[in-house]
């Protein structure tokens, strides 16, 4: 019997034993993973969710950006970044070159806020937006409206400026120089506007051919595109169809009446073209040399604006020529 | 020389006539019957049949050699679709006479599989639009 009870003390110690060894054990095995259920490193915070999207932004990771930018503010319907938040998104389409999407944004942002910072930015990005989209008058409305809704003069004097060069982009001088003028005395410095209407005045000597006269002196086929210092089309354009004449003239005069008959029709088409091509050609020659000149007073005149702001505004870089 | 002058505008206008019929594209008549829709759709494509066969059996043994982009076949059935026959035919012979010459000074190159190419589509030239 005694021998029983100590056979049972020394199982009950082994038990015991093993127990309060693996006790440890069991602790540092399955710690790792109750540790990370109570660190409060995995709660969403909106800090961290925030940053992370603003990581994204910066990594130029535009469309995973957006996604996380809707969580937050998904989740964080009252944090006071949700303005920003809901800024970002435009940009980020704005930067991945989704303008529709971007417009689509800003809009939202400029329906739900009134006349705050990044409601304001959102205007004048909308406007770039649809100038990216060659949407030159919904840019123009966009601008507008921001003038009607703010009191600030330094926002409207950008918008005007803004609205100046839009003008510029579309060739129309005189309403460019109209919104130039609009802006106050104080921010004309600012603006170099003294430059930029010098440069401006320039758009008198930009060279033009006139598509009429073009079409006229086609009449002579190669005329109009030696007019449009295309001597080569001239060229090619006066042999054939010179020679597409010829060919049914003398198909006419040999009695080949249907020969003649297709190849007036043929000449006919050429000879349309010829002067076709010289109105488009003068038409091209004046859009080329409007470019150039547009750009080269980008280059040399344009204040950079940017709409990543601070505080309400502006920020100002400029260019100059050396 | 009256006889060719007759011929001359016997032409223009069969072409102008056929301009504004096979263009159609000012003429929407949506509760026409299918097989009137598909008739209009072939007499529209009529004008295109011997640029689609040059495109399908000379081109491809002949090789793309153009140096615009759209090529002047497919600018040409890009012109007939957009503007009809008759303007579809006279802005196709202007680009025939341009192809390859001023025009790659002027224009914008772009790159189409590895090779420079000019860009001149049909709304570069359609300048009343």
């Amino acid at each position: 019997m005694q021998i029983r009870n100590y056979y049972t003390v020394y199982l009950l110690f082994t038990f015991f034993s093993i127990f309060f060894l693996f006790i440890p054990c069991s602790q540092s095995f399955a710690g790792s993973g109750s540790q990370n259920a109570s660190d409060p490193s995995l709660i969403l915070s909106p800090d961290k969710q925030f940053n992370y999207a603003q990581d994204l932004f910066s990594a130029e990771d535009y469309s995973t950006a957006v996604n996380e930018y809707k969580r937050f503010i998904y989740f964080f319907p009252k944090d006071k970044r949700v303005e920003l938040a809901m800024f970002q998104i435009g940009q980020s389409y704005f930067l991945g070159r989704k303008f529709d999407e971007a417009v689509k944004s800003f809009k939202k942002l400029t329906d739900r806020y009134f006349e705050t910072e990044y409601s304001i930015k959102a205007y004048f990005m909308m406007s770039e937006a649809y100038v990216k989209l060659k949407a030159f008058n919904l840019a123009l409305i966009s601008l507008n409206n921001l003038i009607m809704i703010t009191q600030d003069e330094d926002i409207k004097d950008e918008a005007y400026y803004r609205i100046g060069w839009i003008y510029i982009e579309t060739a129309f001088w005189d309403k460019a120089r109209h919104y130039f003028n609009r802006i106050s005395p104080k921010n004309r410095n600012k603006f170099k506007l003294e430059k930029l209407t010098a440069e401006l005045d320039r758009e008198t000597l930009i060279p033009k051919k006139d598509p009429m006269l073009a079409g006229f002196l086609s009449i002579i086929p190669g005329g109009g595109y030696a007019y449009c210092e295309r001597y080569q089309d001239a060229l090619i354009a006066f042999l054939l169809n010179g020679g597409l004449i010829y060919a049914a003239y003398e198909s006419f005069d040999e009695g080949h009446d249907a020969l003649g008959g297709l190849l007036t029709f043929v000449g006919f088409g050429f000879y349309a073209g010829n002067i076709y091509g010289a109105v488009t050609s003068a038409h091209k020659y004046n859009r080329k040399e409007t470019g150039q000149f547009i750009y080269q007073l980008k280059k040399n005149a344009r204040v950079n604006l940017s709409a990543d702001l601070e505080n309400k505004g502006v920020l100002l870089s400029f260019r100059f020529s050396f | 020389m009256k006889k060719i002058l007759s011929f001359i505008i016997f032409f223009i206008v069969l072409a102008a006539l056929s301009g504004s019929v096979l263009a159609g594209q000012d003429v929407k008549i949506d509760d026409q019957p299918q097989g009137s829709h598909e008739a209009d759709e072939n007499r529209e494509n009529a004008p295109l049949y011997p640029i689609k066969f040059y495109q399908d059996y000379i081109s491809r043994i002949d090789g793309n050699r153009c140096p615009m982009h759209p090529t002047c076949s497919q600018y040409c059935i890009e012109a007939f679709r957009k503007h009809g026959t008759f303007l579809g035919w006279i802005m196709c012979s202007d680009r025939l006479m341009r192809c390859g010459r001023d025009e790659n000074k002027l224009s914008d190159p772009v790159w189409i599989d590895g090779k420079k190419r000019t860009y001149d589509p049909v709304s570069n030239n359609d300048f009343w639009r």
